[in-house]
């Protein structure tokens, strides 16, 4: 079957077009609600030019922030039906990819990491400059960009 | 900046971009009960994550109901959004805004071009991948190869002798069918896709062709 390879990391059971069809599902939902349209989060800076290798990384700590700021407690405040079959999916899977996701913690891997952990304080940064409620709607509304990026990495 | 009196006049509908192959067309709909009137419109975008609104300066107090925003949104990896307002006489309208639009996840994928050889018992097909849009004819060539790596086809054969239809789904660029049967109408219509996002498909015109006649049962007369 298919599986990801964001350099050492494979992660296998993920079908990824159920995550696409769970985006598109609510997709004209969320972003309809961003009226922040003058900041990106998922920035070409934080995405581009990223190695195999450093993929993991950056990945592992994008999807827990997904899980632990951007999802948590988006559903109470956010209760639209619509979104609530869709949310669910995504957050199963970003949950299984994220679990699956070791990097290597060795010394010689420092560079890559830090490398990966700059790109994602970039992200950091820019979601917590907005409103709690405003930077949650505003990841849910990107996870376009972050599906477009890890598909990437399916073989 | 024309001056009118903004929510004077209904909102143009149906504000959409229709994209092929990275030619993004912006479209709309005459504001309701307008149809006919002599109605101009102005259409301004606007780059996600970015701060301003941009004119598109061809597309200011137009009469068509479209515009070619290519240029403006040829950064695939971008997001954008558009507007258009409806003028007329002193009447303008409010915006009438796009959902936000991401060509890359987007954009429809053209079908090849194929290209047919056959013999008695087979059919070479080979495909060449859609190109690009690009602003001038001279400009260098992007194939959607080049931009979507797994970029695939579907090939659908028909047999016009057996009215069967068979489907098979190819990476490469060539392709032999084989077993077929001699002195028989084949056709042949492709369509390309990308595994990912649901998105709609630009089907291939048909091409047919006939295998030739089977040289053994010919000489054996």
């Amino acid at each position: 079957g298919q599986e990801f390879q964001f350099g050492p990391c494979r992660v296998e059971g993920v079908a990824l077009q159920e995550l696409w069809e769970a985006f598109r599902a609510m997709k004209d939902i969320v972003q309809a609600k961003d009226n922040i349209t003058s900041v990106r989060l998922l920035r070409k800076e934080v995405l581009q030019n990223v190695s195999d290798t450093e993929s993991c990384y950056l990945l592992r700590a994008l999807l827990k922030f997904y899980l632990n700021t951007v999802f948590k407690n988006y559903l109470d405040k956010a209760a639209d039906s619509r979104i609530r079959k869709s949310f669910s999916t995504l957050a199963n899977n970003f949950f299984v990819i994220a679990s699956k996701l070791q990097p290597s913690q060795e010394k010689e891997m420092f560079s890559i990491s830090e490398s990966a952990r700059r790109r994602f304080l970039l992200f950091q940064r820019a979601f917590k400059q907005l409103d709690i409620q405003a930077a949650q709607t505003k990841a849910f509304g990107e996870v376009d960009i972050l599906l477009t990026w890890m598909e990437r990495f399916y073989q | 900046a024309v001056l009118c009196i903004s929510g004077g006049l209904p909102k143009p509908t149906n504000i959409t971009f229709l994209s092929i192959n990275m030619r993004n067309i912006l479209q709309w709909s005459p504001p309701e009960g307008l149809q006919g009137a002599e109605v101009t419109y102005t259409v301004q975008y606007f780059i996600y994550g970015q701060k301003k609104w941009l004119n598109k300066s061809e597309c200011r107090n137009i009469n068509r109901t479209c515009c070619d925003l290519s240029v403006e949104t040829s950064d695939y990896e971008h997001q954008y959004y558009a507007k258009v307002r409806a003028i007329w006489e002193t009447n303008c309208s409010k915006w009438a805004e796009t959902g936000r639009f991401y060509p890359f996840l987007e954009t429809q994928i053209g079908p090849p071009g194929i290209a047919l050889t056959t013999d008695e018992k087979s059919i070479s097909i080979v495909l060449m991948a859609p190109e690009k849009w690009k602003r001038n004819p001279e400009d260098s060539s992007l194939s959607m190869q080049q931009i979507y790596s797994n970029l695939k086809y579907n090939v659908s054969v028909y047999n016009t002798k057996s009215n069967r239809t068979w489907s098979q789904c190819v990476t490469n660029h060539t392709l032999v069918l084989g077993w077929l049967e001699p002195d028989t109408l084949y056709c042949v219509h492709v369509v390309s896709f990308v595994p990912g996002p649901p998105r709609l498909a630009q089907p291939s015109e048909k091409h047919c062709v006939r295998t030739l006649k089977d040289q053994t049962s010919a000489l054996k007369v």
